[in-house]
């Protein structure tokens, strides 16, 4: 009985050693598995700054399939924009519109998934999902931190030669109970040592077994404004049909 | 050495005051001369260190381009109004001319003539030079101060290049715009390229340039449809129908904000921002002007902003803050003396001692700097405080001995030799302390330390050679008088006993008074490490000046600041690469340079096979003189799509909160959230339909509209290369020097400079990636700080290390130094921390007041130290109450000198003043509680370890 007690006492010490030791690569791999999730469902609200320095909220619903490579936006409010639209498929490769004032479609060209989304400070490709973390970085553990409280690993996330993102380098702290990123530094794409954006995210709960960040705050350092996202309700369990993400179906 | 000369002073005085008169007077002529070559400058460069590389490239921009020195007019009212207003006014600015010196001018030339005719024959060389000196002074006659004033666009040389100057790509998606000159035709092109656009330029309205471009464009678009409803109500004119062409191809002529509430209008002078004369004249008759085109335009308002409109407010406000503050503090001291000498005549000497001790600084001043800047021209109150203590002590020391019975000449040598060494050794200790800002790198710190050292020395020599002349000539009246009427003088005991009071409680509860004193400095420490620095350059400047008011306007109106920041490029190329690298940066709203005229020969390639498409098309276009009536359905459902492109760019703009998109599709479509809002195609469309003779009204439209836009199209359509020589001369102006060989490319920053620390040093940190030598307001001043920082740190470190060795060698032992230094040490942390508690803050004028109140503040903690070892144990009252009165006394004078810099419109010297004022109060106030609470503690040591007592015996002795 005693040895049976040691033999678990030993494998338990060894499953924390190897989570202990887990390499940057494995870590991000976890990270990438938690934030694309087969399908979901959810209404967030967002606040912008406009160019006149006022700032306009926005209550938006959105589904995604295919572990973030569609996606649909509907907005919500303001009254002006109800109805308004945004497509965005192949991980925001191709992205089209629709003016429910016109009751048309538009498509915008392919190389805005790097531009601000409608004023914000997410671009189309912080939205997009996919697998941008394991396909276009290279993940290097540094030494762990604590961050806003959590017990956190730390990540530099390096742009690989063929990477097609913006972004020279990410710093990011991912919670070790829940592998959820709850800080991600952004670095300018020209220059390593310059902050470009900082995404700071809490109130994660989880929903339907997903660790979820409720709030997510975008902060422009090079701008200095900061965009920020509410969830209001959100869903994984859902079934999201293809015909969502149509250009017929943006008119609906 | 010294008491010789000083005795020999006042025999000279006592024996022969009239020939000292003599003497003083004819010095104060000289130093008055001096005195007014003085001028003041309020430019941020001039504080900077001259060779500074920053310094260096401005001084070189304004050297040589033209444009950087500018007056600019806001005007703001109807949109109409206003550019009618600029219309009248532009003409009436060009021809200004300043005459107010052309008799010197003439005089001048008449004696180089003269001196020309006396010149040997073949003295060629000398004769050249006189010769061009007179023409020099022949081109200030009647001199023409304006050469150009910018506000609207020169659009002859976009008529004849503007294809070449858009890029390839968007040549490509707009091509077709230019291609049917036809009101269908063109209507359809402009939708066809409206739709293109979100296909293939998803960015088209993500930055400020795009926005921009977006709102000329539809500024374009609003003009043709205003015209086409003019032309449904047959009042369309060739001219109205041209206007629309040429703004819906050139955009906007005039510089409008985007509001078109408000216009602005660039004067570019014949004088560069260095000639002060020519800058104020040049100011004042343009607001004149102004002023006058008012009467004419009541219902528009005008200012006038700009560098020359800044630096005229800035130095009339600083010579008429300069002076109120000096009037305020020579009444403040006035009433002070007289108050505490109960008398009238001696503080009236001191004071017109000191007046002409201002006046010989102030000579002194333009011999050593020549021009007063932002930090010295508040020498005279500077002065004023801190040269009043000597003829104090001065006047004290006569009065004193003359109430005690002694003759005017025992009584002035006694002065001079007791008193007279005392103030020399003051007014040395102030101003060395002074002259250690002479290390600084900073021209204004080092300039400041200068102007008051010496001023400070000047004051002294003014002390003891004029208020004695004074006191001798009145006390020989007196005696006179005395004589005739056989009276005995007066005497009065003039010390303050509450102070002596006091300072004998505070010591005899020495541990409650340390220990009380500790307690409030440890809360005053706390409060100091509490205060922030106020980065915001505009929290210094005079508030209220209608050139900074108007800045803030030309921000929000055309979201633009005005505090560009300016780069030199040696070649268009390399203005072209820096333009766009800071193009390329996020702090960056707008790049202007002289690329944008001149793109490169590889660019022009690729545009020319574009603009070759346009000519053929437009050459092949015919232009339809009328319109058929079965083409009006056509025309509108072009209308009706027209509509649905700007509804649709204006929910995207809304979504992208590009609100100056959004409103100026507002202006065309309506707008959403307002029920009643019309759209202004509908109405023309309902226009359309509902005239029965629409289709000839349309037609006598295209009649003067086709036509222009077909031969303005094919003027555009040159693929002649553009070089510089093409340029027009207001474009040379602008980007380049007079040589045409320097290029100037000017950077406009995205945000607040002064409001947003962090933006601030982004903006910098971003031109220090375009170019090193990038110059201009924020980099100026950024780098002033920080070399101001590093000079105030040096300073005071110097400044306490000189004030400790001088009271080392004063008092013999450094344990003394220590002793004196105490109040000043807790009197600074009490000023910082009274000055966070009152609200204020750190900025980079009242800084200056640190390293300056070590020199200032260490007087009071010295005199009662000296005092107290005069005096002995146990006469603490006697110390207080005689020395007491005397720091009590230069303090207020102090404060109220500084104080009345407080009322200054100036409000980096407001702060300057109150910091000073709290500072030299605090250590007043730590003087008299830290002082007798050690001396108490010293004191009683004594009584109760008897081994000590030799050892301070031997000190008081």
């Amino acid at each position: 009985m005693k040895d049976y007690f040691s033999f678990f006492a030993a494998l338990l010490c060894l499953c924390r050693f190897s989570l202990a030791n887990e390499s940057g690569e494995q870590i991000i791999q976890q990270v990438n598995d938690n934030l694309n999730v087969e399908n979901s469902h959810s209404i967030s609200q967002m606040t912008i700054i406009t160019t006149s320095g006022n700032t306009r909220t926005f209550v938006f619903e959105s589904w995604s399939k295919d572990n973030g490579e569609k996606t649909l936006i509907c907005y919500r409010e303001p009254t002006r924009v109800k109805g308004q639209a945004t497509l965005m498929l192949n991980n925001a490769d191709d992205i089209w519109m629709y003016f429910p004032r016109t009751q048309r479609v538009r498509k915008l060209a392919t190389h805005a998934k790097k531009q601000k989304m409608e004023g914000s400070d997410f671009s189309y490709e912080d939205m997009g999902g996919g697998d941008a973390f394991i396909n276009d970085f290279v993940a290097k553990r540094l030494d762990d931190e604590e961050m806003q409280g959590c017990d956190c690993y730390k990540l530099e996330l390096t742009r690989k030669p063929d990477g097609d993102v913006s972004y020279s380098r990410l710093v990011m702290w991912v919670i070790k109970e829940n592998y959820y990123p709850i800080v991600i530094d952004y670095y300018d794409e020209d220059d390593r040592q310059r902050l470009h954006k900082r995404l700071t995210q809490s109130e994660i709960k989880v929903i339907d077994g997903i660790p979820t960040a409720h709030k997510a705050v975008m902060h422009d350092k090079n701008d200095n404004t900061q965009t920020q996202i509410e969830m209001l309700q959100v869903r994984y369990l859902v079934d999201v049909p293809d015909d969502m993400f149509t250009e017929r179906s943006l008119k609906k | 050495m010294r008491e010789k000369i000083l005795r020999r002073l006042a025999d000279l005085h006592a024996q022969h005051p009239w020939r000292m008169l003599i003497f003083v007077s004819l010095l104060t002529i000289l130093f008055m001369i001096f005195a007014g070559q003085l001028t003041t400058t309020m430019r941020v460069s001039d504080l900077m260190p001259e060779k500074h590389p920053r310094v260096v490239a401005f001084n070189k921009v304004i050297d040589e381009f033209a444009a950087a020195t500018n007056l600019t007019v806001v005007v703001q009212g109807d949109e109409h109004r206003i550019k009618a207003f600029a219309d009248a006014l532009a003409p009436r600015i060009l021809s200004l001319v300043d005459s107010s010196q052309n008799e010197k001018w003439r005089q001048e030339i008449a004696a180089l003539d003269k001196k020309l005719a006396r010149l040997d024959a073949h003295d060629t060389e000398k004769q050249a030079d006189i010769v061009q000196e007179i023409r020099q002074k022949q081109r200030r006659l009647d001199f023409k101060l304006f050469q150009r004033v910018d506000y609207k666009t020169d659009t002859e040389f976009f008529k004849d290049h503007m294809l070449m100057l858009i890029k390839a790509g968007d040549l490509n998606n707009t091509k077709e715009l230019f291609m049917d000159p036809n009101l269908v035709g063109l209507i359809r092109n402009l939708n066809n390229s409206m739709e293109k656009e979100y296909v293939g330029q998803q960015q088209s309205i993500s930055t400020r340039e795009k926005e921009d471009g977006a709102v000329a464009f539809i500024g374009g678009i609003e003009n043709l449809i205003e015209t086409l409803q003019l032309s449904m109500d047959d009042h369309v004119t060739p001219n109205a129908a041209q206007k629309a062409a040429d703004k819906l191809l050139f955009g906007e002529p005039y510089m409008l904000s985007y509001d078109r509430s408000a216009l602005v209008m660039i004067g570019i002078p014949h004088f560069t921002i260095m000639d002060r004369d020519l800058l104020l004249i040049a100011a004042v008759q343009v607001q004149e002007l102004v002023d006058d085109m008012l009467q004419e335009f009541p219902d528009v308002s005008a200012g006038l902003t700009g560098s020359i409109a800044r630096e005229h407010d800035e130095q009339v406000y600083a010579e008429q803050s300069f002076s109120y503050s000096t009037i305020i503090a020579f009444v403040f001291i006035l009433f002070i003396l007289v108050f505490s000498f109960r008398m009238w005549v001696a503080p009236l000497f001191a004071m017109a001692t000191l007046f002409i001790g201002v006046i010989w600084a102030m000579g002194a001043a333009w011999l050593a700097v020549q021009q007063l800047n932002m930090m010295t021209a508040m020498m005279a109150v500077i002065l004023l405080g801190l040269g009043i203590d000597f003829a104090i002590h001065f006047v004290a020391s006569f009065t004193e001995r003359r109430a005690a019975g002694d003759t005017i000449d025992a009584s002035l040598e006694h002065t001079f030799l007791k008193s007279v060494k005392g103030i020399i050794t003051g007014a040395l200790t102030t101003a060395c302390a002074f002259l250690t800002l002479m290390i600084s790198e900073t021209r204004g710190m080092r300039e400041l330390g200068i102007v008051i050292g010496v001023g400070l020395l000047a004051i002294l020599l003014a002390t003891v050679l004029v208020l004695p002349i004074m006191l001798v000539l009145r006390e020989r009246r007196i005696d006179k008088k005395i004589a005739l009427c056989k009276k005995t003088r007066k005497k009065r005991d003039i010390s303050f006993r509450f102070l002596g009071r006091l300072a004998e409680h505070f010591s005899g509860s020495y541990a409650f008074t340390l220990g009380f004193a500790l307690v409030i400095t440890a809360i005053l420490i706390w409060s100091a490490l509490q205060i922030k620095y106020d980065h915001n350059m505009m929290n210094i400047e005079p508030k209220g000046l209608q050139s900074i008011a108007l800045q803030d306007t030309v921000l929000e109106k055309f979201d633009l600041s005005l505090e560009s920041s300016l780069i030199l490029a040696n070649s268009v190329q390399e203005s072209r690469e820096l333009a766009e690298k800071s193009k390329d940066k996020s702090s960056v709203a707008l790049v202007s340079d002289i690329s944008a005229y001149l793109p490169t020969p590889r660019e022009q390639a690729e545009r020319a096979p574009h603009i070759m498409e346009i000519k053929t098309a437009m050459h092949r276009a015919t232009v339809r003189q009328d319109i058929a009536p079965t083409r009006l359905p056509l025309l509108i459902d072009e209308l009706d799509r027209l509509e649905t492109n700007i509804i649709e760019m204006q929910d995207m703009a809304f979504l992208g909160g590009q609100d100056k998109v959004d409103n100026a599709c507002k202006t065309i479509v309506g707008d959403p959230e307002n029920p009643d809002a019309v759209s202004r195609v509908q109405q023309l469309i309902a226009e359309i339909e509902n005239a029965s003779n629409a289709a000839p009204l349309l037609s006598q439209f295209q009649r003067f509209f086709a036509p222009y836009f077909k031969n303005t199209v094919l003027r555009m359509s040159t693929t002649d290369p553009i070089t510089l020589s093409d340029l027009p001369v207001s474009v040379l102006d602008q980007y380049s020097n007079k040589t045409r060989e320097k290029f100037l490319v000017t950077v406009y920053p995205a945000g607040p400079l002064w409001e947003d620390k962090e933006f601030l040093e982004r903006f910098n940190a971003d031109l220090d990636r375009v170019s090193q030598r990038a110059t201009g307001s924020a980099p100026l001043f950024t780098a002033l700080i920080s070399i101001f920082a590093r000079d105030g740190r040096n300073a005071v470190l110097l400044t306490v290390m000189l004030v400790f060795a001088l009271l080392w060698i004063d008092f013999r032992k450094p344990q003394y130094a220590l002793l004196a230094m105490i109040p000043l040490a807790a009197g600074i942390f009490w000023m910082v921390g009274l000055m966070n508690l009152v609200g204020m803050q750190f900025n980079f004028v009242n800084l200056i007041g640190l390293p300056l109140i070590i020199g200032i503040g260490i007087d009071d903690g010295v005199h009662l130290m000296h005092r107290w070892k005069i005096e002995g144990h146990g006469h603490m009252r006697t110390v207080f109450a005689g020395t007491g009165k005397a720091i009590l006394l230069t303090s207020l004078t102090t404060m109220f000198a500084f104080g009345s810099l407080i009322f200054s419109a100036f409000r980096g010297w407001a702060s300057f003043g109150a910091a000073l004022t709290i500072g030299v109060g605090a250590c007043f106030l730590t003087s008299i509680i830290f002082l007798p609470g050690v001396m108490g503690f010293l004191e009683r040591k004594v009584v109760h370890q008897p081994e000590k007592v030799r050892e301070v015996e031997e000190i008081e002795a």
